[in-house]
């Protein structure tokens, strides 16, 4: 009940404030739709694949577009603690894991949203190109998301808890670029090999970006890994979510 | 007269500052209840420990026979605060924001449409009700946190300068709220306004400098301070004397 009625209140503030949602919900399309042509324009070099091709940078995309919900997530939680309503609600028998549910719902609801939008956009680009997913396997997609989804969800509450609403954003540009970079979205990690791909495995983008590649592909096997590790990963953050949002609660009441 | 909050040597320090300086008071159900005192004498500090915003340093205090410092948990329910700073979800309605609260403290959908219809009608809320929180004036948005606090129907009830902000007839329409709701729930009431809180208030207690200098009603603590009005002898309890 008091999860419910919390999320009902994030969902209506998200809603109303359209900026977010818009911004989680374009950006994937007009991303997708610059890399390709980029792609079309980068020369082809024989016996390497172009890591624009739709069917990579999809589920790459996918994954990139999810750092912009957990960065809407951390604005939303670093604002509100800033505010005398999260107060009023600290003297409310609100415990602190309905506040990480109620937060992590509605961002998950926009996330799905987004997945979506995303696939079907890439299907779409693909189709103009005389290409096509294999259905099934991008269906499936979709829910074997939910790993990466949580990940980033319990990140931006994270650093939404631990950073006030001015060093919020800047943080969480932060790890939108070392997702971008260390996760493997514009190039390929594996071929490069060495130090760098060790700090890459490290952290969970990279895996995250991996195994959606190799949904999409309908390579399970080789998905399997990379997807266990992100799952960890996810447990792990969401975890520290709730332990870090409880601290904080008893902090705040110095 | 059953005791509904009893505080015993309760203080509060930062740092080296002692913000509430082992306060002892003993509030009974039913009782309007004021505390009144200078700025920074410690008032609002008091409020947030008893509600469970803020921890104890030492001492002790009881609400409802639970411990504050080990049983919050069970007090959550059975009280509502209305902080000093308003408190709303501003893209939220007023009917929005009093649903939001009924709901987090668990109340059942009828009890909900009576209780809103009645806070609502006594507030006179109805013209607002379907706007958004963020785009009603200042003194709307104080009702709609004070609304948000009575909704609950708290057997105690904290009001942090409620009347702040409020103009004279908004002011006399919560008056007339806490007049009725006098007897039948406590109030713990905090105001610059010294004749409101003559008006109003079963008892007062005087605070300063985290201590509480008085205690009693209007009546006893103008005779104690040997002046005629309630204003006069306030400056003379909290040594201000002008
Ligand atoms: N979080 C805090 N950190 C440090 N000092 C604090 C904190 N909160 C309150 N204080 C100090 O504690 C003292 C009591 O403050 P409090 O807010 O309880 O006063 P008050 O009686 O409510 O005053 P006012 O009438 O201005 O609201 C003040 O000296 C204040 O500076
Ligand atoms: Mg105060």
């Amino acid at each position: 009940m008091r999860v419910m009625a919390f999320t009902s209140r994030n969902i209506k503030e998200l809603l109303r404030d359209p900026i977010s949602y818009v911004f989680c919900l374009g950006l994937p399309i007009v991303m997708l739709i610059v890399m390709t042509l980029i792609n079309d324009s980068i020369p082809v070099v024989p016996g390497t694949p172009k890591i624009f091709n739709i069917e990579k940078l999809t589920p790459a995309m996918t994954v990139f577009a999810l750092t912009f919900i957990m960065l809407f997530a951390c604005i939303r939680v670093s604002g509100d603690r800033s505010s005398a309503f999260l107060t009023r609600l600290y003297a409310s028998p609100m415990k602190s894991g309905d506040y990480i549910m109620g937060y992590t719902l509605p961002f998950g609801i926009i996330a799905l949203f987004q997945i979506i939008i995303t696939y079907t956009s890439g299907e779409i680009i693909a189709l103009i190109n005389s290409k096509s997913f294999d259905i099934i396997n991008a269906l499936l997609s979709v829910p074997l998301l939910f790993p990466s989804m949580v990940l980033f969800i319990g990140i931006g509450i994270i650093f939404g808890t631990i950073l006030n609403a001015n060093a919020a954003p800047g943080v969480c540009s932060a790890v939108i670029t070392a997702t971008a970079i260390l996760g493997g979205i514009w190039m390929d990690i594996d071929t490069m090999g060495g130090a760098w791909k060790t700090v890459c495995g490290c952290l969970p983008f990279y895996h995250s970006v991996k195994y959606a590649r190799f949904a999409l592909e309908g390579n399970f096997t080789d998905m399997l890994n990379p997807l266990l590790i992100c799952s960890a990963f996810a447990a792990l953050i969401f975890v520290i979510a709730v332990l870090v949002f409880s601290m904080k609660m008893k902090s705040d009441k110095r | 007269m059953k005791t509904a909050i009893k505080i015993n040597d309760l203080t509060k320090k930062f740092g080296n500052k002692i913000a509430v300086d082992k306060i002892n008071l003993e509030i009974y159900e039913g009782e309007l209840f004021g505390l009144l005192g200078i700025n920074g004498a410690g008032k609002t500090t008091t409020i947030r420990m008893l509600t469970g915003l803020s921890a104890v340093t030492d001492g002790e205090a009881e609400i409802l026979g639970h411990s504050i410092k080990t049983d919050m948990q069970e007090i959550k329910p059975l009280i509502n605060v209305s902080t000093q700073e308003t408190a709303v979800a501003g893209n939220l309605t007023v009917r929005e924001n009093l649903e939001l609260i009924a709901n987090i403290y668990g109340m059942n959908k009828s009890d909900i449409k009576g209780s809103i219809g009645e806070i609502v009608t006594s507030l006179e809320l109805d013209e607002v009700i379907s706007q958004r929180a963020k785009t009603l004036s200042g003194g709307w948005q104080r009702r709609l946190s004070i609304a948000m606090a009575l909704i609950t129907s708290p057997k105690i009830i904290f009001l942090d300068e409620p009347t702040l902000g409020l103009d004279v007839i908004a002011r006399r329409e919560l008056w007339k709220v806490l007049e009725n709701l006098k007897g039948k729930i406590t109030i713990i009431l905090t105001t610059h306004y010294l004749e409101e809180a003559e008006a109003l208030c079963d008892r007062i207690a005087v605070m300063a400098k985290g201590k509480i200098k008085a205690l009693g009603t209007a009546k006893e603590l103008k005779k104690s301070a040997d002046k005629d009005s309630i204003e006069d002898a306030f400056v003379e309890i909290v040594g201000g004397g002008v």
